[in-house]
């Protein structure tokens, strides 16, 4: 099946390919700690009780949920020049990636707290523990582990979303198989090795996440 | 990773190549043969802005390349079929044999003519550099200038000219038509842009008057041409006589004439 395919042009470009995953990792590695800020900003505010403080976290999970990210990295890039604000397409990228996984951060995080029995909540009033020290010390330790699984599962979609940088002119790991497909003619061998360098991504997070969850599991909760 | 992770990983790649492998076509028929038998010629285009492929104010597919193989169905008796594509799918299109023909503003390489043959040259473009009017560049000196931004697009000539005309400055490669590069220097995103001379001349026509400065300086000469598969030789021979003929004949002056070299498809698109 792969009989057609020219490895040895695949090698040749090697070097940049190796330099697109680099940048993909990098781009990933800061869109996720962003999008973590932000999602657990945004959830922090949309799951406390004062109204005036939840509506805007609320607005912003529902505006970036709704919208495609390829207009939200467009309107960032061409958009924001025209309120005066040019920023370079490195920083663009990060902000559109941390914006955009930040608001499915944030209902995976919500999701997890609210999948804490209600009982335990109760229980922790009754003994005199204050709201943060409910939230620190019985919902949270419970929630984060529930969340570490589609909070990879969001992470490996924010590394493959990372491709739409390359049409903002970010050179990163799609850009480089773009390369070959435009130098050689060769768009098999181009996609193959973008497809390659994300699959060793994938498979990164996903031990990655195995390993953690084997350490740390609570005893009683998957 | 565990081993059925491992070979997962491989079932997984193998299907993304099973996919993306373009499917080899029998050649026992010529391709010409194939056109005239099913009588439809299948063109793939892209759409990347007037003047050569572009969806005009009436909504109708025209262009310079458009009109050029709506004439080639023409004389061969057939009709025409476009199929739109971006780029990455213009090839895997005419390799699968989707297409017959690729009539894209796509200049020849060597390199990449180890994977389709070309014919003869249609017309000639070069590639000129712009910025935006009224701005710190007024000349393309200016984009020489250490710290300058220069927007080509990913694999044109441009592209490949600017580490040599502008080696100071710093390139951004896009992918896509001529319009991006113009949003990116209307919006600051880059200081100049490099782009074939009738592209820019068409393309900002879309924007309002005094947006862009473009420099007359031509920075390269460069030829377009149409792609087949290596195994549709009946065709090539075919589309260079149409070449031949049509230049002869002035009807491919007329062509350029109206789409590229004036205004004057702007009356009619």
């Amino acid at each position: 099946m792969l009989g057609g395919l020219n490895t040895r042009v695949m090698l040749e470009y090697l070097p940049e390919i190796w330099q697109g995953f680099l940048s993909t990792l990098w781009l990933s590695a800061a869109g996720f700690l962003g999008a973590m800020a932000l999602g657990v900003l945004a959830c922090a505010l949309a799951i406390q009780p004062l109204r005036w403080l939840r509506a805007p976290a609320v607005a912003y999970v529902d505006v970036i949920r709704a919208t495609p990210l390829l207009a939200q990295l467009y309107f960032l890039y061409f958009g924001l020049p025209r309120l005066g604000i040019v920023l370079p397409e490195m920083l663009i990228g990060i902000i559109a990636l941390s914006l955009n996984s930040g608001a499915y951060m944030a209902e995976i995080i919500r999701s997890g707290i609210l999948s804490i029995p209600r009982g335990q909540v109760e229980a922790g009033m009754s003994t005199g523990l204050s709201y943060l020290q409910r939230m620190r010390l019985i919902v949270l330790p419970q929630a984060l582990r529930a969340t570490v699984s589609p909070v990879i599962g969001q992470t490996i979609v924010l590394v493959k979303d990372s491709s739409l940088l390359s049409l903002i002119s970010v050179v990163e790991l799609t850009r480089a198989g773009q390369r070959i497909a435009i130098d050689r003619f060769m768009p098999v061998e181009g996609l193959v090795a973008t497809a390659l360098g994300y699959l060793v991504l994938y498979y990164a997070l996903k031990s990655a996440a195995g390993a953690w969850s084997a350490r740390n599991a609570l005893p009683g909760r998957g | 990773m565990g081993r059925l992770d491992a070979i997962a990983g491989v079932m997984a790649l193998a299907g993304v190549a099973a996919v993306a492998v373009p499917a080899a076509t029998p050649a026992e028929a010529g391709t010409l043969e194939d056109i005239i038998a099913r009588g439809e010629l299948r063109v793939a285009v892209q759409t990347q802005g007037p003047p050569f492929s572009f969806m005009d104010k009436n909504g109708q597919r025209s262009g310079s390349a458009i009109e050029l193989t709506t004439l080639m169905a023409q004389e061969m008796g057939v009709k025409v079929v476009y199929l739109d594509f971006d780029w990455d799918g213009l090839l895997p299109a005419l390799m699968s044999g989707k297409a017959d023909m690729l009539a894209a503003d796509m200049t020849p390489t060597l390199a990449r003519a180890t994977q389709v043959a070309f014919t003869k040259p249609f017309m000639y473009v070069g590639a000129v550099a712009f910025a935006k009017q009224g701005g710190e560049i007024a000349s393309v000196e200016d984009c020489k200038k250490p710290g300058a931004t220069v927007a080509v697009l990913l694999g044109s000539t441009g592209e490949k000219l600017a580490p040599t005309v502008f080696p100071e400055a710093e390139i951004k490669s896009f992918k896509g038509g001529g319009t991006l590069l113009l949003d990116a220097v209307a919006s600051g995103q880059a200081d100049c842009g490099v782009n074939d001379n009738s592209a820019v001349k068409a393309q900002t026509a879309a924007y309002p008057e005094g947006t862009f400065a473009i420099f007359d300086q031509m920075l390269s000469k460069e030829p377009l041409a149409y792609a087949v598969r290596y195994d549709s030789m009946d065709l090539l021979t075919w589309g260079n006589l149409f070449i031949d003929t049509v230049e002869l004949d002035g009807r491919l002056q007329k062509n350029l004439d109206y789409w590229v070299n004036s205004d004057a498809w702007k009356a009619d698109h």
